[in-house]
């Protein structure tokens, strides 16, 4: 395996592990709070798959020799990165279900895509998260029309978290092909199996509809299909992105806290069962 | 009761830290890996689905049980340390190459109805 | 016969909510991947068996809606023991609460599973596994916390001193268990908590954790007086359904 390509995957399906992790903080907010059983349990349940999310793909990058304590180290420095999207507020219950449904329609376009990549073990990984996502975004797509259809008062909510929302979704797949540093190699190796702008442009033909039909909004008044079935919006502003990639988020510290205290008040349960002969091991693949 | 002004009220009830405070988790601390192996009806193999780190086998199938069997259908679960698993290394792959040339291990590579049909059709020349 | 039926169901079925909740709060921020998976899954099967046990209340015993009963009853009215409330602080703490608990749990369901009651039984009997794994769960943590070192079992036994006295308070007795105990739908809970401590006993012992002597049972729960972190429990849970509970969520 060529040293580069072997180096580009792990940066790649660690960041995304990393971004599964944290993903469990901004709807872990509202877990004591989800109004009733059965979206209580549903949030519980996805918020659980997050985790086990980030499982699957650890294990996945630990197959080609680097080690799950390494990651976790390279996220808590901030070496390694994670999903931009999770830096957000989820204020209302309303984020969660916009998260819920569209955030996951969002990972799903990616991960679809990249499921049919070159590199086995990921490839599997992530035909399994798929799995579970297509359960994920159809307990926020009801959750979505809950709202949508509900009181006055929940449409307000709901629209209000649209417009929290919107852009960065419009963020989520990533910079402008035209800018992206990885993008071009990744896809070659087929790594990625879509570029970035691409699959910005396929997620409005599958959801912006689906919002439409309820009578909710989006922010963006320049967002609507051409004729030649390319949807025009308005470019999201990249260097808000870039600024919250390098820490200026609304919750980038907050993120970083809890991670870290979640390390450490679990290391007394990690170290009093530690093995002396575990440092040298990897799964075998 | 804590405050860190968050807008989860679990966090807001956790003494955190300094967001640039210094985290390190040291080598070993996630345990040792064990591969999974799930079956999904009794008589049926148990496939490989993943791993789980654990720190014992009794743990490593505690944490199977809800990693792998929480959803679809699953009746039993092995799992074993990833380090007892011999396996041959990626360059050896040539040991097998050879295998599919090998007809003489095969049903394919034996052509019994021609030469019955050759034969039936020698005798009806004969006749 | 009914309200003490009610009031039977309505303590498993608040102990059960109100100890999921607590243990979800742990999840995405457990102690290692794996176990943050395993106990959120406990954490669901516990609201489940609330869920379950509410839906019972209600199509049987006239209790309002599940939703209703759970998100908008009144402190006073929940039967919840102490044992349950209290905020999680470390994992020590949960993992022994959930060792205490588990096993109560599962024999309050073997019983129901031969009450009486017809229609407890089924639902007990489904619940079977899913209780077998978590007592196999936290056996598996006791025993090998316990025997790691001097910084975890102190650890635990520290857990089991303040447990126990909170654990004792899921037997409080109440002026229902005779008529309950008569009519043969549950044994009663002096009698449950003999068998309780008979099937621990030889665990802890394996663990050689000490039992506290003397341990006072905390009471109060089951009649309605609870400690000063339920309020809030309860104030968080119905936070959104409590702003317009007429409508869908």
């Amino acid at each position: 395996m060529p040293v580069d390509y072997r180096r580009q995957l792990i940066r790649l399906i660690e960041q995304h592990a990393h971004s599964e992790v944290m993903g469990a903080l901004p709807e872990g907010t509202w877990i004591t709070r989800a109004p009733g059983f059965k979206r209580k349990l549903a949030l519980i349940a996805k918020v659980q798959d997050e985790v086990g999310h980030g499982q699957l793909l650890y294990n996945a990058a630990e197959t080609l020799g680097k080690r799950r304590e390494a990651m976790i180290n390279d996220l808590l420095s901030g070496k390694s990165k994670y999903s931009n999207v999770f830096n957000y507020p989820a204020e209302t219950w309303a984020d969660v279900t916009v998260i819920g449904f569209l955030i996951d329609a969002a990972a799903i376009v990616n991960q679809v895509a990249n499921a049919k990549g070159s590199y086995g073990p990921y490839c599997r990984a992530l035909d399994r998260i798929c799995y579970e996502e297509s359960f994920h975004l159809k307990q926020g797509h009801d959750a979505f029309i809950e709202l949508a259809t509900g009181t006055n008062m929940q449409r307000q909510m709901l629209q209000e978290a649209l417009n929290r929302w919107w852009q960065p979704i419009m963020h989520f797949f990533g910079p402008p092909d035209k800018t992206s540093v990885h993008g071009e190699k990744l896809m070659q190796w087929k790594v990625k199996m879509a570029s970035n702008d691409d699959m910005r442009n396929q997620f409005p033909d599958a959801y912006v509809p689906k919002i439409w039909e309820l009578g909710m909004t989006l922010p963006d008044a320049a967002l609507q299909k051409n004729e030649a079935g390319r949807w025009q919006y308005t470019d999201p502003d990249w260097n808000l992105f870039f600024k919250v990639i390098n820490g200026e988020g609304p919750c980038n510290a907050e993120r970083m806290k809890v991670r870290k205290w979640a390390e450490e008040s679990g290391r007394w349960v990690r170290t009093a069962l530690m093995s002396h002969t575990a440092a040298d091991m990897l799964p075998v693949a | 009761m804590m405050n860190n002004d968050s807008l989860d009220p679990r966090v807001n009830r956790l003494h955190l830290s300094d967001a640039a405070a210094p985290v390190i988790v040291n080598d070993g601390e996630n345990w040792n890996i064990y591969e999974v192996f799930h079956q999904e009806k009794r008589g049926a193999h148990h496939e490989h689905v993943g791993c789980v780190h654990a720190p014992s086998p009794q743990l490593a199938l505690v944490f199977a049980k809800e990693q792998f069997g929480r959803r679809k259908k699953c009746v039993n679960i092995w799992v074993v340390r990833s380090a007892d698993i011999p396996a041959f290394e990626v360059e050896d792959e040539d040991m097998f190459a050879n295998n599919a040339d090998k007809t003489y291990r095969d049903a394919s590579g034996f052509k019994v109805m021609e030469k019955i049909n050759k034969y039936k059709a020698q005798q009806r020349g004969e006749k | 016969m009914q309200a003490a039926i009610t009031y039977l169901l309505t303590k498993m079925a608040d102990d059960a909510l109100i100890l999921g909740h607590r243990n979800s709060e742990w999840t995405g921020l457990g102690p290692i991947m794996e176990e943050d998976i395993a106990f959120s899954s406990m954490a669901q099967d516990k609201i489940g068996h609330a869920l379950g046990l509410y839906s019972i209340l209600h199509e049987q015993y006239g209790t309002p809606d599940p939703d209703k009963y759970a998100f908008l009853r009144e402190e006073k009215d929940f039967r919840c023991c102490h044992l349950v409330e209290l905020p999680n602080r470390a994992y020590d703490f949960s993992l022994m609460r959930h060792f205490l608990f588990d096993h109560a749990d599962a024999l309050r369901y073997e019983y129901m599973a031969q009450s009486s009651l017809e229609s407890l039984r089924p639902f007990a009997k489904k619940l079977k596994g899913e209780i077998k794994y978590h007592t196999l769960h936290a056996n598996a943590w006791l025993t090998q916390l316990s025997r790691a070192g001097e910084d975890s079992y102190g650890r635990m036994q520290a857990a089991l001193d303040e447990c126990l006295p909170l654990a004792l308070g899921m037997f409080e007795q109440s002026s229902f268990d005779t008529e309950l105990m008569e009519a043969g739908i549950y044994p009663g809970e002096e009698k449950m908590q003999a068998a309780w401590l008979e099937r621990i006993y030889p665990l802890l012992v394996k663990c050689a954790l000490n039992m506290p002597v003397p341990a006072e049972p905390v009471n109060g729960g089951r009649h309605g007086f609870h400690t000063e972190h339920l309020g809030p429990l309860l104030d968080e849970m119905g936070a959104v359904f409590r702003l317009d509970p007429a409508a869908n969520w």
